[in-house]
């Protein structure tokens, strides 16, 4: 993290999960980090530069936290970002709509006593549950700015800033949030005894620190402990006999008396307009969730997902493909020498990127994309949660893993949200076995060309087998349970056309910019292989799995390495490395099926082991290449052994 | 069940889970109701009341929430 400058000032976005703080920080940023309607989209910290009205700002996207107490590895993020004493002001983002549990954490951080704005974002969805809040009276009882705000559309969001730049580095709020007398007595009695050592070791707020330890905050108990653990039993002392004297456990005793402040603050500023009318979306609702009509939901989003990317990503490519048909002849009519070899090489990179990858790839994302910003993720872990529970996992793991068919690594990263770190090592493990866009261009393109629709879908279902499998194999002998799922599940919303664009552009600008060139720089390398003989070779080195177990042409040896890379550079490379791209005349159906199978489960690319070794470890990576690696082998050697004898 | 609203009574989970059912707005006090049970013994989909806002909790961590005014054998 770069220090900051001397003229420049860090606000940060803090706020609970899905109220629109990375939407809020995309208006400023532009599309910079990824927004969805389900809790957790930010897993990971997020900045940006911006000048706004003169001022330089270092601006922070956090994760959402549904309190300052975290639970799994994205609240700890956050977290730990704010106990920093990094920020000059918060801009506490709160979804309107949900104003009461939102004031919990509101209220946590004025307690910090840092300076701090409200943005009461999604207004738009306030007004339509007809609720009324009376804003100045907000500003009022907690003592900061409180703005309201559109993030979507953009509208507020300038007069938030404003209201952010003008506390920063000063004005602390001006309430301190009241508890009731046994609390507060419980509080002067900490702070009379609160030591010298730990204002040296902990620079926060005296009265916070001392909130947090009669929440029981584990985390701070431990850093208390490190310097003063007299102190530390003290406050275990009071939070006792505060617990005993209201018959609750320790934990609660603090959050129900702040939720009865919570409650009291909400009812002084919201008022209700009329009751709750049966929308269109609620009406859809109702069906979602519905046991039948969630069946038909999930099923029927596959299919449509499926179908889009196989009907149009054909469509398309055969478009794209006409113009360079023509080239591509003329190329390869001329002689062979150097020369050519380059020319062929750069030739097949750019128009694999553009006519096979780009057609499947874009509709892929952009369903994704829909499907995420509705809200149906939450409602789908809500319907498999009870499936997933045979076979050791449970809902928290689902957003992660159908996150993973547009690409492993976010999914990998969206692990950070499970708690439990068995539920992520599993999840993290089962991964890879989720069929990415990248294999799905290899999927579609090979088995849809040449074994049919139906092959296909079947293909995609042996995917989903494998996954529940693997989950299952790796459970079944742990012995601890895994806890059950608690979950957010946010209304429905209509996806944004607006929206839904930039984010498949931000996803296809990592094909564009990264992976093309890294496609057209292989592709130049294998021609140049070839050029020199060298091909032989490595594919030689290979033959014992290609040939032996796979009983696959060796020449398919260095697509299939390539694969390590990028999955599409398997296919892209075959064309080049059967010499022909009619690939159906020199490998059988029962060859391009054992090619796919292979391609589907073998180690995930590089870019996914990279995230799964930072997120869980290298023993995880390591673990999880090997469980690929073999699967694949005796899966597809089965069925190259069953298709060679059929 | 279903539809039927009751206020919580008490969370009878261990530390963590219990500091999680709170953090997502289930209070003791608030009034709730069961709008959605998941098939294959799933999840069940509670809603608070006043707020309209949803959450989705595991069925035997659910039944560590006691409701008011109901029979044990209720839950
Ligand atoms: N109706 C409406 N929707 C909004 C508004 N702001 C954001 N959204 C939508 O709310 C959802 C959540 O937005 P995000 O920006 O991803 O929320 P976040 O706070 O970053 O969420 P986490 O990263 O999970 O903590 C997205 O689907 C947004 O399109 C708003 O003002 N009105
Ligand atoms: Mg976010």
């Amino acid at each position: 993290m770069p220090r900051k400058a001397a003229d420049e000032i860090v606000i940060a976005l803090a706020g609970q999960p899905n109220c629109g703080k990375s939407t809020l920080f995309n208006a400023v940023a532009g599309f910079k980090v990824d927004v969805g309607n389900f809790a957790g989209t930010s897993v990971a910290f997020a900045e940006t530069r911006v000048t706004f009205h003169g001022r330089k700002i270092r601006l922070i996207d956090l994760p959402g936290t549904y309190s300052i107490s975290s639970h799994d590895l994205a609240e700890k993020v956050a977290r730990d970002f704010l106990l920093s004493g990094e920020v000059d002001a918060l801009i506490n983002v709160v979804d309107a709509s949900m104003l009461s549990r939102s004031l919990e954490f509101s209220v946590q951080l004025t307690e910090m006593r840092v300076p701090m704005v409200m943005c009461l974002n999604m207004m738009d969805e306030a007004q339509r549950k007809g609720m009324e809040i009376d804003t100045s009276r907000l500003e009022e009882l907690l003592g900061i700015p409180v703005r309201t705000a559109v993030a979507v559309v953009g509208t507020g969001i300038d007069e938030v800033f404003r209201q952010a730049i003008r506390v920063a580095g000063g004005v602390v709020p001006a309430v301190e949030p009241r508890y009731d007398n046994d609390i507060e007595q419980a509080l002067s009695r900490l702070l009379a005894v609160y030591p010298q050592a730990l204002k040296d070791a902990l620079p926060l707020s005296e009265r916070f620190v001392a909130l947090r330890l009669l929440e029981k905050d584990e985390d701070f108990e431990r850093k208390v402990g490190a310097s003063s653990p007299d102190f530390l039993a003290r406050a275990s002392e009071e939070r006792h006999r505060l617990a005993e004297r209201e018959g609750r456990a320790e934990t609660l005793a603090l959050g129900s008396h702040r939720h009865g402040l919570v409650l009291d603050l909400y009812e002084k500023v919201v008022r209700h307009r009329r009751g709750n009318v049966l929308g269109t979306r609620e009406k859809v609702d109702r069906f979602i969730i519905h046991p039948i009509g969630g069946a038909i939901t999930v099923v029927g989003s596959l299919l449509i997902t499926f179908f889009l990317a196989f009907f149009l990503g054909n469509a398309i490519a055969g478009l794209v493909d006409v113009p360079f048909g023509a080239l591509r002849a003329s190329i390869q009519a001329m002689p062979k020498g150097m020369g050519p070899a380059v020319l062929i090489g750069l030739f097949e990179g750019v128009v694999a990127g553009a006519g096979i990858v780009l057609p499947y790839l874009v509709p892929l994302l952009v369903l994704l994309a829909i499907f995420e910003d509705t809200g149906l993720l939450p409602r789908i872990a809500f319907m498999v949660d009870g499936i997933l529970h045979r076979v050791g996992l449970h809902g928290s793991s689902v957003v992660p893993l159908i996150l993973g068919f547009g690409c492993n690594v976010p999914s990998i990263m969206a692990t950070r949200t499970l708690e439990n770190p068995r539920d992520r090592f599993v999840t993290m493990m089962v991964a890879p076995f989720v069929t990415c866009s990248a294999r799905s261009v290899v999927i579609i393109a090979l088995a849809g060309k040449y074994l049919g629709v139906l092959a296909t879908v079947a293909l995609y279902l042996f995917g989903g087998l494998m996954s529940m499998a693997v989950s299952y194999s790796l459970t079944r002998s742990k012995k601890r349970k895994s806890l059950g799922v608690i979950m957010e599940v946010p209304p429905l919303r209509q996806p944004y056309p607006r929206i839904v664009v930039r984010k498949v552009w931000l996803r296809l600008r990592e094909f564009v910019l990264v992976a093309w060139p890294v496609l057209i720089v292989s592709s130049l390398a294998l021609s140049l292989l070839s050029y020199a003989g060298a091909d032989a070779t490595i594919n030689g080195l290979l033959s014992p799995l290609t040939t032996s177990v796979l009983q696959l042409p060796a020449a398919v040896g260095i697509p299939l390495f390539l694969g390590l890379f990028r999955k599409e550079l398997t296919l892209i490379m075959l064309g080049a490395a059967l010499g022909t791209d009619a690939i159906g005349n020199v490998l059988s159906n029962g060859q391009i099926l054992v090619l796919v199978v292979f391609t589907m489960l073998y180690v995930p690319c590089v870019a996914t082991l990279a995230a799964q070794w930072r997120e869980g470890g290298f023993k995880t990576a390591a673990a999880s290449a090997l469980l690929n690696l073999g699967v694949s082998i005796a899966v597809a050697g089965a069925v190259a052994r069953f298709v060679g004898a059929a | 069940m279903e539809g039927e609203t009751a206020a919580i009574h008490a969370l009878h989970s261990d530390g963590a889970t219990r500091k999680r059912i709170q953090s997502l707005g289930l209070f003791e006090g608030r009034r709730i109701c069961v709008v959605a049970r998941a098939p294959f013994s799933g999840p069940l989909l509670v809603e608070d009341v006043a707020t309209g806002a949803r959450v989705m909790i595991a069925r035997d961590l659910a039944e560590n929430i006691e409701m008011e005014s109901r029979a044990p054998e209720g839950r």
